[in-house]
Parts: structure tokens; sequence; C-alpha cells
């Protein structure tokens, strides 16, 4: 996996340095904009102190940024120990010495990331719809894949390219509103009164506004040409972790039948998730711009791993059912000597899986989680009350019995 | 949650493993869409749940938002009957207000909603020995 490891560390640094090079250019065609002598320079001065920050942001908290974004909290292994299981499970299987922070984002759409700059202080976010829909092994399955990613580094790249990625689209934001406003045409109007700059004031102008546009969608197209084939590897190593290909497989069927959207997913946070949170029907049409494989494929591949789940396998099944010839796997990987075989249905699919009973017990975590004050009336009812109740007495609506509580905030 | 009407912050009740929202200022109650689906589970479709509902237009009672989306909710009338409650238009559940509620009390329960009626009417029936007093 060393091979693996490295040239995900080279990529990052193509990326890194591919992107702060679009940045540049954009910077000083803006800049060029607003005033054809000095404006370039002092554009590609902002897009690099720019570019700077932005990377020093996200190296120093990246993730944090991205968690905090998509509004996750963490869980420790007393709210939610099953959930600490299944990671620590993954954990033992991979052989890492490090183990992941957890986080619990609320929303119903299942769907699940991992982020951090260096595996020893990574982390796996999971929604609350996805503790909610899927069974153990299915969750062991999500994880297994979160894990792979944090082992092969794919973490830092992504969290890289959502940051550079970011830092585009805003100063192509800024310069449209800028345009808008009518920002530039003072300035433009008494350069372009030189009669020599008058043809390169508008090439300038058309430039900027073709950039404004394609530089975004260059910059994602940089991001997802790596992030798909990402997704792939992690689906294979999650097989080899979990032994157990079909539980995954299950996961990304219940992920992607799932009708909720993701409400704190955009553009730039869309590639780290396992299944893209953005899709849409009609999403074939947009191949060259998907951030993910297509999910039925990625079943049909797992699904297809019956003989074996090593590497090899994996590439073998992979080229079979796509058709294409492309290398998915690093050589060192499929030189892999050891057959892996897949446990064979040695579980009980949905039979000890309770859906009512997983919903109820996820949103009484994240009700712990935000400080909620469980009450057991003797009648049967469960009352739950929020920190920010106001008043100290509440009734039973049901037998009438009369429950203190221990405002917090008085 | 906050409450629509009221802006004070709602207690959760949990019955039979379904939960719902209300509030003890106005007695309010909130059914969150997730939990309609728990109670209309696998075996019943999507399409029984819809049929209890039917827009309603002549109503001038003040509109409230949706405590999910802060979307104004539609006037909707509650299985042919009356009762005229509040609905998101995203769907992310049904308000009930506490004159409504007294009346789902009341209501007779057809096959496709006997299962909201009889929930609300096992959860709040000290509520309801209350009023008859």
């Amino acid at each position: 996996m060393w091979e693996l490891i490295q040239s995900n560390k080279r990529k990052s640094l193509i990326l890194f340095f591919g992107m702060g090079a679009l940045l540049i250019l954009i910077g000083f065609v803006f800049g060029s904009y607003y005033n054809s002598e000095t404006g370039g320079a002092v554009g590609v001065l902002f897009a690099i102190l720019l570019w700077m920050i932005l990377s020093a942001v996200s190296y120093f908290g990246g993730s944090k940024i991205l968690l905090s974004v998509s509004g996750a909290k963490e869980v420790t292994k007393e709210i939610h120990p099953q959930l600490y299981n299944v990671v620590e499970e993954m954990k033992i299987a991979a052989g890492v010495p490090y183990f992941p922070k957890i986080y619990i984002i609320d929303d119903p759409a299942p769907n699940a990331f991992a982020t951090g700059v260096k595996p020893e202080n990574s982390a796996i976010a999971v929604t609350s719809g996805l503790l909610s829909t899927l069974n153990r092994y299915e969750l062991q399955g999500v994880v297994a894949h979160e894990m792979s990613h944090i082992i092969n580094r794919d973490i830092l790249l992504m969290t890289f390219a959502g940051m550079m990625l970011g830092a585009i689209a805003l100063m192509s934001e800024v310069f449209f509103r800028g345009m808008y406003f009518g920002g530039g045409s003072r300035y433009r109007s008494r350069s372009s009164s030189k009669s020599s700059s008058g043809q390169a004031q508008v090439l300038i102008m058309i430039l900027a506004i073709v950039l404004a546009i394609l530089g975004p969608i260059l910059a994602q197209l940089f991001y997802f040409a790596i992030s798909r084939k990402r997704e792939y590897l992690a689906d294979a190593s999650a097989a080899r972790l979990t032994r157990y290909p079909e539980g995954l497989a299950s996961a990304l069927e219940k992920i992607a039948n799932s009708t909720h959207t993701l409400r704190t997913a955009n553009k730039i946070t869309a590639p780290m998730y396992i299944v893209n949170p953005l899709k849409k029907e009609g999403m074939k049409l947009a191949d060259l711009t998907s951030t993910h494989p297509p999910i039925s494929e990625r079943i049909k591949i797992l699904r297809a791993l019956q003989q074996g789940i090593s590497y090899k396998d994996y590439q073998k099944i992979y080229e079979m059912i796509s058709g294409k010839k492309e290398k998915i796997i690093p050589d060192s990987a499929l030189k892999e000597a050891i057959p892996i075989t897949p446990l064979q249905s040695a579980f009980t699919k949905e039979k000890d899986f309770n859906p009512v009973e997983a919903k109820r017990q996820t949103g009484d975590i994240l009700m712990k989680m935000n400080d909620y004050q469980f009450i057991n009336c003797s009648c049967g009812v469960r009352i739950k009350v929020p920190p920010d109740y106001n008043k100290s007495i509440v009734v039973c609506p049901r037998c009438g019995r009369k429950h203190s509580i221990n405002n917090l905030s008085s | 949650m906050i409450c629509p009407v009221c802006n004070e912050s709602m207690i959760v009740l949990e019955l039979n493993k379904v939960e719902i929202d209300y509030c003890t200022n106005c007695s309010g109650i909130w059914l969150d869409k997730g939990e309609l689906a728990l109670l209309y589970s696998v075996d019943e479709s999507e399409n029984d749940l819809q049929k209890l509902f039917a827009e309603s237009s002549s109503v001038n009672e003040k509109s409230y938002k949706c405590p999910l989306c802060r979307k104004r909710m539609k006037k909707i009338q509650f299985n042919n009957s009356e009762l005229v409650i509040d609905k998101c238009p995203d769907n992310h559940g049904l308000w009930f207000d506490k004159g409504e509620l007294e009346k789902v009390l009341t209501l007779k329960s057809t096959a496709s909603s006997q299962k909201i009626l009889e929930l609300l009417k096992d959860m709040f029936s000290y509520n309801k020995s209350q009023e008859a007093e």
C-alpha cells in the first residue's frame, strides 16, 4: 500500500499547485479587468494571499471547518456505544494505530464522509439517517469505506481540494457580483480612454468573463477526476476489511434509494460523501462532472465479488462490469498474494433489524447530544424535554402526573 | 423544535415508539413526516396517507410557518371531516391546534385515519378527561 499512499500524496501536491496556478491566473485576469495597468499585479497578489490563507486554514483546521459546515457533532462511546464499536472493529481489522473521531450529522438523508489532514486526527461523520436505516453489517461496510479513505490518505487530498475549489468559487462569485453592481466601470472607462489599450481591454473583459464561468468548472473537473477513482478503491478496501461485500452493497443500495436530500451538502463538500448527496435523476448525462462512479455499478461490482475479495479480484470484476481497461488499483496492491474469500451470507440479513427501533434510538442519541432531559412517566409515555424549556414542571398529557425538571439554565 | 404558534420550545412525547412534539403553552401538536411514516409502516402505501388530506380553500384561519423549513403551511381538510389542520407545503409534517386536537379526539375514525387518531386519543387521554369535567 506504500506506493498507493505515496501516489496520493503526489497527487495532492499536483492538485495543490495546479489549483493554485488557476487561482493566480484568475486573480491576474480579474485584476486587469478592473485596471489594465496595475490591476493585474494587485489581482495576483490578492489571489496569492487568499490562496495562502486558505491553504494554512485548511491544513490546520480544514477538517474542522468542513465538519462544522456540515453541522456535525462529536459522539463519545457513552452516547453511542454501537457506532463506536463498529469503528473500533474496523480500526482493528485495518491494523492501524489511530482512532478517528466520530461525528453525527443530524439529517434524515443517509450518508457519511471522512475528513482530516493526518490519519492521527481524522474524523468519520455519519448522518442520523444513515444510523437509522442501516443494520450493523451495512454500517460496518460504510465505516470500512470511510476508514479506507483515511488509510489511503484520500482525506488530505479531499480537504485541500475542497478548500481550493472554495477559493476559486469565491473569487468568481465576487467578480460577478462586482460586475453586476458596475464596480469596474469607473476604472474601465478611464483606462479605455487611452486609445492604445482599447482593444486589449475588450479582450481582457471577455477573458475575465470566460474565466469566471469556466474557472470553477475547471477546478471541479480537476477535483472529480481524482475523487472518482478513490471511491472504487475505498469500496475495494472496504470489502477486504469487512470480508463481507454484501454489507456495503446493500448499504449503498439503501442510500441510493433514499428519497431524502442532504440539507447541508453543497458543491464543495459533495465529493467527500460515500454517495454523492446532490444526486438527481438523469445523472448519466453528467458523467464527466460526476464526483462518484455510478452507484449501480459500484453495487454490481461488490455483488459480483463471489470468489474472492482481494484487490486483484476487484480489479478483474471492475474491468468486466465497466468494460474499461482502466487501472483503479495500484500495481503494488494487485501483487497481493494471499487470496481472501468473502464470508458467504454468514449473517441473518434483516431479521434482527427493526427500522422503527433504530430510528427511535438514533433520535434519542441526537437529543442526548443536545442536552435533552429524559423522563420516563410510569404510564408508559417518555417525555423528552429540550434544554431551553422554560417551565419547571411538565404534566404528562396521558395520565396527569407532574414531573419536575432540573432546569440547567436557572 | 419551536412551536409555530407561540414560539416556545416544545417537548417531545413518545408512546408506542411514536414521537410527537407538544407545546405545553398552547397545547398544539406537531406530527413529523417521519413519525407519520412510522405509523403507516411498510404495509400501507403512501397513498393511504395522502388520501386523508384534501386542500381546503375557504378557511380564514391565520396561517403558521412550518417549524422545520419556515415556509407557510397550507390549510388542509383532514379525512373529509370539518377538521382543518395545517400541513407543510414541503411535507415536513402536520400541525394540530388545541381546538383542532379536541375535534380529533371526538372524531370517528375511518380505517386509514385510525392510527393517527388512536395515537392522539391515547396520548392525551388525561387532557381529554380534564376537558370533560
